[in-house]
């Protein structure tokens, strides 16, 4: 634990010096997969990595990915001190990737849609926009998601070997490919099944912050954010170190407490943190706006704990504010264009 | 004539018939722990799992039970028994592993697909018995360890989660499956020819414990059956416990407590 300026407590890992830290603004995510892609086609376009998405953005309500992600186990028991170790997952449960028929119509002059050879039963995104309650107040949201980097991570725990380890210098977690041995107890010992099995080569592999791209390892030698938040077209990733007093990381975790953690239930103490979503009020059947909440507080506290409420509380308050004329530094870090308060690329130098 | 003094006299007569023939048996049974070690001229056929000279080559049963890792299902392992045989030429030590295992599991490629796998290992130095566990830093073990995956590799550990590949390639294996029985014959040159590679010599017996991992229950690294520490017998003379003077000396005390009362019984009839 470090202490910031304010007196509030930074929740750092043991022998860790800064740990980075993304806040993501749900919402402001329009699900358009360009985070996935860029990730993908980055990271993950190798052999054994096809059903990989190191990130994913699902549609909650839903089952997300791999299927039913949450109730396959991992993460600590409830002290946070023994681990839980979880299932395994079938391959089937992350979807497999497609043969469509690519020829017949474009080359053979088929009159068919393109679409899949066969019939599909699950994949990525398959119950995409799907989500939950009745029409006219219908809601769901998107959720993108990518390693946690946590404080207190169970993978690395799981590693009887321990092939995974927390980067001093970042917190970053990374998987030692000389040291993997393909065991998959990280695998079933993430709770958000963040981390992957590369059948092809035999061991785990994982999002890796970017961290070739946040030490300036790339052509021009230049600090970049992480591909992910860098490709957002509606720029919703926050980038920086969560002990970085001035950053806006800190201010929405620690300080105004509106970002919140993913199933903190979990206490794996996750480093990427989420601004929870706001909807519409539900309508009547006439069509008048009604005064009740689209998306149900106690989902939303399913997925992020009870300190939701707060979080919501507070950035109504300051929505009002700003709706009245007055300032908030709240909603002028969840509103800002400038990459350079987004990405706090400085702290990496 | 009194026929119990008779009796008594063919039965002392019977039991040292009986002893005499029935001793030498009993002691020449291996001793506890041992996996014997024939010398053989050439290895030729001693490389694959179905060499003519595996036939002539004794074996020794082997126990099994689960590691107790501190991994999930390291309490939980499906293999009790793995019958090892071991032959040596002047150049190369061969060691056979054979098991029951209904399911073959040759495969990785599904998140939840474990290949079957065994492994022995020896202690780097031969005059010390290192931890069962994967040895420990300072008394380290070499593992010689073959996968379904028609993998076999040369270990180093020294301790729990330590195990290292050694880069040089010496190790060759061998394996069929056949009526639910995997067999794999594991073979590397006597002379470990380098640092931290146990070299085997004809003076000295070398510690030896074997693993079977079965994937089809998804048994990986701590999770397996494993055997106590048993000995290659490699040396020249028999080791292990005493058995043999055990054996001679129940023996003996058997053949003087029946002749005393076969005396006592014809004493007593005749009324003396």
């Amino acid at each position: 634990m470090s202490q910031a300026g304010n007196g509030t407590e930074v929740g750092l890992a043991d022998g860790i010096d800064h740990q980075v830290a993304m806040v993501m603004d749900l919402n402001k995510c329009i699900g358009c997969q360009t985070c996935t892609i860029a990730c993908k086609t980055n990271w993950t376009d190798g052999g054994g990595r096809e059903y990989m998405y190191w990130n994913n953005v699902e549609t909650k309500p839903g089952s997300g990915y791999p299927r039913d992600w949450e109730e396959m186990g991992g993460g600590w028991d409830e002290e946070g001190e023994e681990r839980t170790p979880g299932e395994l997952q079938n391959k089937e449960e992350y979807g497999r990737a497609w043969n469509f028929n690519h020829e017949q119509v474009m080359y053979e002059g088929s009159d068919e849609p393109l679409r899949p050879m066969e019939q599909p039963d699950w994949g990525p995104n398959f119950d995409e926009d799907e989500g939950a309650g009745e029409y006219p107040n219908s809601y769901y949201f998107y959720l993108p998601r990518i390693c946690n980097h946590c404080t207190h991570p169970s993978c690395v725990e799981a590693c009887p070997r321990s092939a995974l380890y927390k980067r001093e210098e970042d917190g970053i977690v990374l998987v030692d490919q000389d040291r993997c041995r393909g065991y998959r107890y990280c695998v079933e010992g993430c709770p958000y099944r963040k981390v992957y099995y590369n059948a092809m080569k035999k061991t785990s592999e994982k999002c890796i912050f970017c961290y070739p791209r946040i030490e300036g390892e790339g052509p021009e030698g230049e600090v970049m954010p992480p591909s992910c938040a860098e490709d957002c077209p509606p720029q919703l990733r926050l980038v920086g170190y969560l002990d970085d007093e001035e950053g806006p990381i800190h201010k929405l975790v620690n300080e105004h407490e509106v970002a919140v953690r993913l199933h903190p239930e979990y206490r794996t103490e996750p480093n990427v943190y989420y601004i929870p979503p706001f909807a519409p009020p539900q309508h009547s059947e006439s069509g008048e706006s009604i005064e009740s909440e689209r998306i149900p507080r106690s989902y939303l506290e399913e997925l992020f704990g009870p300190d939701v409420h707060e979080a919501l509380n507070t950035i109504e308050r300051e929505r009002a504010k700003v709706e009245r004329g007055e300032e908030s530094e709240v909603m002028e870090m969840l509103t800002t264009t400038d990459t350079a308060d987004q990405y706090r690329l400085e702290v990496f130098d | 004539m009194d026929r119990r003094p008779m009796f008594l006299a063919a039965l002392l007569a019977v039991s040292i018939v009986v002893t005499t023939l029935a001793v030498p048996t009993l002691v020449s049974a291996r001793p506890a722990y041992e996996i014997p070690v024939t010398n053989v001229d050439n290895g030729a056929t001693l490389d694959a799992v179905d060499g003519e000279r595996w036939d002539q080559a004794p074996s020794a049963g082997v126990s099994l039970s689960s590691s107790g890792a501190a991994v999930p299902g390291g309490d939980n392992s499906t293999i009790d028994e793995v019958r090892v045989a071991s032959a040596r030429t002047d150049e190369r030590l061969y060691i056979r592993l054979s098991w029951d295992d209904p399911t073959r599991d040759t495969s990785a490629d599904n998140v939840r697909q474990f290949a079957d796998a065994v492994a022995i290992q020896v202690p780097v130095n031969e005059s010390a018995r290192p931890p069962i566990a994967m040895g420990s830093t300072d008394n380290q073990v070499n593992v010689w360890y073959w996968s379904g995956l028609n993998d076999s590799q040369e270990l180093l550990a020294g301790g729990p989660g330590t195990t290292t590949t050694l880069d040089d390639r010496n190790l060759e294996s061998d394996a069929t499956y056949r009526d639910g029985r995997w067999q794999v014959v594991l073979s590397r040159p006597l002379d470990g020819a380098g640092d931290n590679r146990t070299s085997f010599s004809a003076e000295q017996d070398v510690d030896a414990a074997v693993a079977v991992w079965n994937g089809s229950d998804m048994e990986r690294s701590g999770a397996k059956a494993t055997s106590e520490w048993h000995y290659l017998a490699l040396g020249p003379g028999p080791q292990g416990p005493p058995y043999e003077m055990i054996l001679w000396l129940v023996a003996g005390l058997g053949i003087v407590f029946t002749t005393l009362v076969t005396i006592e019984g014809v004493r007593r009839t005749r009324g003396e």
